[in-house]
């Protein structure tokens, strides 16, 4: 199925996946690790192993910076 | 996809442990890791009393992980009469980031109802850190110079709020990077001053002596989830960039880490359990063997190996461009 991908403040991708897809698979098809985001659906969180059942989704990088 | 604990949709998958939690029972996994980790670090000293009591400085930079640790530290010990708890907050002078972060720190503050500090570059070294990219009189990354003088405010401020422990919100994955980095460089004398500095059992490091011991309860959390708890208690966490942020090598280790944790779940809790076993082997082998005397630095009166130190020099440097 073909799935709009939205990496919250940076670009909006198309993936395209298979049946069985999930949404690691979206993470990973945009070059992201599924441990560095939270992939929303209709803005709430869901678990990277699920498998995709919608055709859109947002996903909320971390960031970097100074810490001490 | 169900929590495993209840039939509320799953809004989260731990990799490392199979489980699928909801909202509610991810944010209470986050807590009780928290809090446990506080507990079996001794973190709470059992002679800390309300006539007598425990203060706390947390280092809270706006940040997702610093805004998450406050606010569980504030919900677990903010009535608590044995602590008294302090957020200090440093502003570094980075035009449209610092000030949006530090008003996230104003405002969590605020609603917590919790005593605030907040400290600038600008007012006490007369620099600010876009000024001072510009300059780079040392040839340095930027956050070479920043890490500087921000450890240099948090542990003189820690010290004039009569702190007895500096609580900062590294994550498993800021851990992890550390603890291979100082692998990989092969320095056990860092390793020692780790465990002895900030992760070890309170009970079981050595006196810091002349610096503030650091307290890192969040450490056994991963970063992803520290930002998914921050969002799904709506926290006013600002999230952008550090627009000077480059820091190559960690970098680097934290690909490497991404990608052994894909593959392999659990890679960096096995790292730091291993770590922490060998840090505290460590530390015990090279405590008191070739002992850095420090002395105060000439101009500002720090803790220093040498006669001035490296604030002042890196400031003396940027003075002289």
């Amino acid at each position: 199925m073909d799935v709009t991908v939205e990496v919250v403040g940076e670009e909006t991708h198309e993936v395209t996946v298979g049946d069985d897809g999930t949404y690691a698979d979206l993470v990973k098809a945009v070059d992201l690790s599924p441990h560095e985001v939270s992939v929303l659906v209709d803005g709430r969180p869901v678990p990277e192993d699920q498998p995709v059942e919608v055709d859109r989704v947002k996903v909320l990088r971390l960031i970097k910076g100074g810490r001490d | 996809m169900e929590c495993d604990k209840c039939s509320r949709d799953a809004v989260m998958h731990a990799a490392y442990s199979g489980a699928h939690l909801c909202d509610d029972h991810f944010c209470a996994s986050v807590e009780k890791r928290v809090r446990r980790r506080i507990r079996e670090d001794n973190m709470l000293p059992r002679d800390a009393t309300p006539e007598d009591p425990q203060t706390w400085v947390i280092g809270l930079s706006g940040g997702k992980d610093s805004v998450v640790l406050t606010h569980i530290l504030d919900e677990t010990f903010g009535r608590d009469p044995r602590i008294e708890l302090v957020a200090l907050t440093i502003h570094e002078g980075i035009q449209g980031y610092r000030d949006k972060s530090v008003d996230a720190c104003v405002e969590l503050a605020d609603d917590l109802d919790i005593r605030h500090e907040v400290v600038s570059y600008e007012e006490e070294f007369g620099v600010q850190m876009d000024d001072v990219v510009q300059k780079d009189p040392e040839n340095m990354a930027a956050c070479a110079y920043c890490g500087v003088f921000r450890r240099d405010l948090l542990e003189r401020f820690a010290d004039e709020l009569d702190a007895d422990k500096l609580f900062t919100g590294h994550n498993l994955d800021d851990e992890a990077q550390t603890a291979l980095m100082n692998f990989f460089e092969g320095d056990l004398r860092q390793v020692a001053k780790h465990f002895d500095a900030s992760i070890g059992d309170f009970e079981k490091r050595r006196d810091a002596g002349d610096f503030i011991p650091r307290a890192k309860p969040l450490r056994d959390v991963p970063e992803k989830e520290v930002a998914l708890y921050a969002h799904l208690k709506d926290l006013p966490a600002h999230i952008t960039e550090c627009p000077h942020s480059s820091e190559a090598y960690r970098g680097e280790i934290q690909q490497l880490l991404l990608k052994l944790e894909e593959n392999h779940p659990g890679t960096r809790h096995s790292i730091m359990a291993g770590y922490e076993e060998l840090a505290e082997l460590v530390a015990d082998e090279y405590r008191g063997d070739g002992q850095v005397d420090l002395n105060e630095c000439e101009r500002c009166g720090s803790k220093t190996a040498s006669d001035v130190c490296r604030k002042c020099r890196l400031l003396e440097s940027i003075e002289a461009v």
